[in-house]
């Protein structure tokens, strides 16, 4: 009796032990990142030349939407339908206006600013403009997606070269996150959004991206559509930081001498008043 | 003085609309493209930010009556910079014939068109539609 009172004991204390350990002991081995070689170096260089800074073709945005339509569902069609009615009255709802990323796949559909491709072994990086969190990492060293990735505006994209296509696939993005077609016409994604997309260079500085969007909260099957970036090496493109909410305030000395951001009135639309304007100020 | 016109074409508002200084984070539709404003303002304050570069005047919207502050939206930086603008294109008290598109709700702000500096007669604009071709210089 005495004997199985002190093997309860041990059960219980390996129960616990588990339980508390679990979330290491049980995960699975950790995976290291190999130190890149000089050949892993070197085979960057067999890569077509996606250098310089890409501006994109803004005018085709807006075409593709006509020769591209998206495939809305009908609940998310009526949301466009409103939202298309209120831009056309001059009253458009700011669907970037909280300076959140615009995110996968708007960000690819609809920026108006310039981007550029860093090649590190077994990674792509796309980095953006006037936004601080433009940035998609896409994983091109073999590895797939997590099972469960945590949600995030970019996703987790994995990649791989096709002759000079690199193909990515993209998932584990935010649900409340837009399929925009402009900043004032766009609906959330609401789930299991998956991205497809194939780049390449369709002339020596015209780079082509092709996106096959899977929205089946919102779409009635998948949308493809492609869009275009111009080559810029001027240096006068260079990349320059952007933070959005840089534009909520203005610089200002304050009583202390020290220069300080103080808050600017705006619209709810996001237009930046004079003070003047300011609620409550003459 | 203001210098308020209907354009009376629906050819010429597209191609106002084509030309319009577009900006990432809201739509311009809030402007009124049909309706182009021309007023003779001294610059209070120039903010080179992102997502908008605003441009801050002081006019009087009728001879004779007591000077406003209006605030003028522009696309970001790095898009203007690549235009040739600088952050120091404008300088508080600068002295410009500007030419903008209101707000349609009668807000003081609108949509940078064109500034000329008064007393040089430099002309200063901005087309990011302009930028849509590689290899630009």
């Amino acid at each position: 009796m005495r004997q199985n009172y002190f093997e309860w004991i041990l059960i219980a204390s390996a129960v616990v032990g588990i339980g508390v350990s679990s979330p290491i002991s049980a995960a699975a081995p950790t995976v290291m990142n190999p130190p890149p070689q000089a050949k892993d170096w070197s085979a960057l260089g067999s890569l077509p030349d996606w250098s310089g800074v890409w501006t994109p073709n803004i005018t085709d945005q807006r075409r593709r939407v006509e020769t591209d339509p998206v495939p809305w569902n009908k609940a998310a069609a009526a949301e466009i339908a409103k939202l298309e009615a209120a831009e056309r009255a001059g009253d458009p709802k700011g669907l970037f206006v909280n300076c959140l990323p615009e995110s996968m796949p708007s960000w690819m559909l609809i920026t108006h600013n310039a981007l550029e491709f860093l090649f590190t072994p077994g990674r792509v990086t796309i980095l953006g403009e006037s936004d601080g969190n433009r940035l998609r990492r896409i994983y091109t060293d073999g590895r797939g997606h997590p099972a469960d990735p945590d949600p995030t505006f970019h996703g987790h994209s994995i990649g791989h070269w096709e002759n000079g296509t690199l193909v990515i696939d993209t998932v584990g993005v935010l649900p409340e996150t837009y399929i925009a077609v402009s900043e004032a016409v766009g609906v959330p994604n609401n789930g299991e959004l998956h991205v497809i997309e194939r780049i390449h260079l369709e002339t020596p500085d015209i780079l082509r991206d092709d996106l096959e969007i899977i929205a089946p909260r919102v779409l009635t099957k998948p949308w493809k559509t492609s869009r275009f970036l111009f080559r810029q090496r001027a240096r006068k493109y260079d990349i320059v930081e952007g933070v959005c909410l840089q534009g909520n305030y203005a610089e200002a000395t304050d009583a202390a001498g020290d220069a300080v951001f103080v808050p600017v009135p705006q619209t709810e639309g996001g237009n930046v008043l004079p003070p003047s304007n300011e609620p409550g100020k003459p | 003085m203001i210098k308020s016109k209907r354009l009376r074409s629906f050819a010429i508002l597209a191609a106002l609309l084509m030309a319009l200084p577009v900006a990432a984070h809201h739509s311009f539709a809030m402007f009124d493209f049909s309706k182009s404003m021309t007023v003779k303002a001294t610059v209070k304050e120039f903010r080179w930010t992102n997502p908008h570069v605003a441009l801050l005047v002081e006019f009087s919207p009728q001879p004779g009556a007591p000077p406003e502050v209006w605030s003028m939206e522009l696309t970001s930086p790095g898009n203007l910079t690549r235009g040739g603008w600088t952050r120091h294109s404008f300088k508080p008290g600068d002295r410009v014939e500007l030419v903008f598109n209101p707000l349609r709700d009668g807000k003081h702000g609108g949509a940078f068109d064109q500034a000329t500096f008064l007393d040089t007669g430099q002309v200063i604009s901005s087309d990011l539609r302009a930028a849509e071709k590689p290899g630009l210089q």
